[in-house]
């Protein structure tokens, strides 16, 4: 039986009167992907930041590994547990290896521990031949893909991802998907907002759709 | 009146490496590179913070660092010299006249343009930069200085700018700091005595180390700035 990651209950966002999230409530399982989908502006991107810290939302309660938190405060050691990748990411002014290490270096963590680790997080991404690039100056896939390997060396239990192959060309966007289907392969948790056909019918992933600010059954 | 004499003297006396024209320009390099030593970082990190968080009183500091921006360079020596004057509260530090009393005044005369263009080039960074940093598990404060050198062209225009200002300020430097030959005087303060003096060669030999100066700062930083600098 699948253990409980998160859990949400009555999350409620308002933006410029406007109710976005109207009692949301989800149970997320160890090592299961999910994808979101949902119309534009239907809150998608405003969940997926609540569960991130990003955004506070105006009530709610979160369980995280049986952790409660009431919202909208949300548990400053919990940050350490998600990453949350925006639509576009934003690559820092250094090098692509030094973008992978950014968290890494963030959280403490010795460099002769994690020089290897980013490293095997560049092959992983298929982003060796661009390493000497300046992130700046990559496409829009390569950019997603070093992003998604900064994110996966801190090993999240959490990942949440905003429509990462938006916008990206037809090879940007097969690489990424490669990626997110080795993601689940991994065994890491994923929730990823988007609307590619592909990636919701990725072999195990469950699907939730958002309709009105709700949680409807995925049609 | 014939301008190619003290030209030619001025020339002269820089070919020369004049004893007493060289003092001038070290200790005005010297001061003004001190008090902006002093004052960038708690300038920068205002910055930062009125930048990025929201607290009571705000606006009013907002307002109080944009009017200190506009303030004559005279009046901030004239409020200087009345705090370090014997009667002054700190006047038992006996500070006036002395080139601490300078780095003070140019201290006060950089700290807005610091904050300035500090909240100008943190408001205008990207909002992922924060977001990207603080998800990736960054403190807050390491998020803040991760966003700081990620608009470091516009911080370090403000670096530069300050010093710009410093270096060239005559108003403040004579107040405070007297004019003293080998001990306050300055570029600025020695060019506006010479110069009433009727004495050009050394006033036109500072005004050529000041507008050199002025132009290295501005080629460093063109190169500093690289691709993240104006096209």
């Amino acid at each position: 039986m699948s253990q409980t990651l998160l859990e949400a209950e009555g999350v409620v966002r308002n933006l410029g009167g406007r109710r976005v999230l109207d009692g949301i409530g989800l149970s997320l399982a160890r090592g299961q992907g999910y994808v979101l989908s949902g119309d534009n502006g239907s809150g998608k991107t405003t969940l997926l930041r609540i569960l991130s810290g990003l955004d506070a939302a105006d009530a709610g309660v979160l369980r995280f590994q049986g952790e409660q938190a009431i919202l909208p405060r949300y548990p400053d050691g919990w940050r350490r547990r998600t990453v949350y990748v925006h639509q576009h990411p934003y690559l820092f002014h250094t090098s692509v290896a030094g973008n992978i290490a950014y968290g890494l270096k963030a959280r403490g963590e010795p460099r002769e521990q994690w020089r290897q680790t980013v490293q095997d997080a560049i092959d992983w991404a298929g982003v060796r031949e661009v390493v000497a690039v300046p992130p700046q100056k990559l496409s829009g896939g390569e950019k997603q893909r070093v992003a998604l390997a900064r994110a996966k060396v801190l090993a999240p239990q959490l990942l949440l991802l905003d429509e990462p192959t938006a916008n990206l060309d037809a090879d940007g966007r097969r690489r990424t998907i490669d990626l997110l289907a080795r993601l689940f392969a991994e065994g890491v948790t994923v929730l990823i907002a988007c609307h590619d056909r592909e990636i919701i019918e990725l072999a195990g992933v469950r699907r939730l759709h958002l309709e009105n600010g709700k949680l409807v059954p995925a049609g | 009146m014939d301008l190619l004499e003290p030209t030619r003297e001025a020339f002269a006396l820089l070919l020369r490496g004049d004893a007493e024209l060289l003092q001038i320009i070290w200790l005005s390099l010297w001061l003004s590179l001190t008090a902006i030593a002093l004052i960038a970082p708690p300038s920068i990190a205002l910055g930062l913070i009125l930048a990025k968080r929201r607290f009571p009183g705000k606006r009013a500091l907002v307002v109080l660092v944009q009017a200190l921006l506009s303030f004559p360079t005279v009046v901030i020596g004239l409020a200087i010299y009345l705090l370090l004057s014997r009667r002054g509260p700190l006047g038992s530090f006996e500070l006036l006249f002395s080139p601490t009393a300078i780095v003070i005044g140019y201290m006060v005369i950089a700290l807005p343009i610091l904050v300035v263009f500090t909240v100008s080039a943190v408001q205008g960074a990207d909002p992922r930069v924060f977001e990207t940093a603080r998800s990736l598990g960054a403190s807050r404060i390491r998020a803040a200085l991760t966003t700081l050198w990620e608009v470091r062209f516009g911080i370090t225009a403000a670096v530069v700018n300050a010093f710009g200002r410093v270096i060239s300020e005559v108003g403040c430097a004579i107040m405070v700091g007297g004019n003293i030959a080998g001990l306050t005087r300055n570029m600025p303060t020695a060019i506006a005595l010479e110069t009433s003096k009727g004495d050009f060669a050394q006033g036109i030999a500072l005004g050529m180390v000041l507008m050199v100066l002025a132009l290295c700062i501005n080629v460093v930083m063109a190169l500093l700035q690289g691709e993240g600098g104006l096209k």
